[in-house]
């Protein structure tokens, strides 16, 4: 891969994947009103269904990671094509920081919804 | 292929991503100095950049098992977590998938900052140091959860 285009497309990717999977997972919920996952995988039956689908009796738990982490992905390439447009020398610092301290945050952001697992 | 299987082998490969990116992570991070010869200096005394393909290889690798792994967790695992009301397993497991999304997304750059880009040293630290804590922390999360439900 050239390195010019390298140097913008693949942080910022990844900038773009954190951005959108930590709401998506903290957001989510059976009466979202916004569909955060691309899918939703029900294990019991073996069925995937587009968009945001709840549980229920009959079709067993959701599964919207699968989901979350497809739409993350094409937010992802949006964001690679975004940088693309951007100048390289003027953005090369910006992305060189962003891509360890955007996952950083989004792991601090998840960190705020999870807690409630651990009684926090 | 069975589930006890598949599980087997995403410990298995566990190990050898662990023994990569903490020989990596001691390379970049703590350096072995020159005339250090013990056991510890040998383990830190890497050239960090020949593990960055097997790492890749081996994250990817994991992601997969633990992705066909995760709808049993879902199915037969958690539920009974959640009628024993141990939440703290549940969420252990969550944060992980969390984590293992996130890396996924960061390994493309990750090689980059590696094998394309040597002038910015502390991406590379920072991007590897990130990458060190989550597979431990995956590994050791992965491992009381599964010894939370067991195997069957």
């Amino acid at each position: 891969m050239d390195s010019k285009i390298a140097s913008r497309a693949l942080p910022a990717f990844a900038i773009g994947f954190a951005l959108y999977y930590a709401p998506a997972y903290s957001f989510t919920g059976a009466t979202s009103t916004f569909t955060w996952p691309l899918f939703t995988y029900f294990p019991e039956i073996d069925q995937w269904r587009w968009g945001l689908v709840a549980g229920s009796d009959t079709s067993g738990p959701p599964m919207w990671w699968y989901g979350w982490i497809a739409a993350a992905a094409l937010v992802g390439l949006a964001f690679a094509i975004i940088a693309l447009l951007l100048p390289e020398r003027a953005t090369a610092k910006l992305w060189s920081n962003a891509i360890w301290i955007v996952p950083i945050a989004a792991f601090a952001f998840l960190w705020n919804w999870e807690r409630v697992w651990f009684g926090l | 292929m069975p589930i006890t299987f598949l599980l087997i082998l995403h410990g298995i490969f566990s190990v050898f991503l662990l023994g990569a990116v903490t020989h990596q992570f001691l390379g970049v991070a703590w350096p072995r100095r020159p005339g250090q010869t013990d056991f510890v200096a040998r383990a830190r005394g890497v050239n960090p950049g020949g593990y960055v393909q097997a790492i890749i290889i081996l994250y990817v690798i994991e992601f997969i098992l633990g992705s066909l792994l995760y709808p049993t967790y879902r199915v037969l695992a958690r539920p009974p977590l959640q009628d024993l009301q141990l939440t703290w397993v549940i969420g252990l497991f969550e944060v992980k998938e969390n984590f293992a999304a996130i890396v996924l997304a960061m390994l493309p750059s990750y090689w980059y900052f590696w094998k394309r880009y040597p002038d910015y040293k502390t991406t590379r630290t920072a991007v590897t140091t990130i990458l060190f804590i989550v597979v431990w922390y995956n590994m050791i999360a992965g491992h009381l959860v599964n010894n939370a439900r067991g195997l069957f």
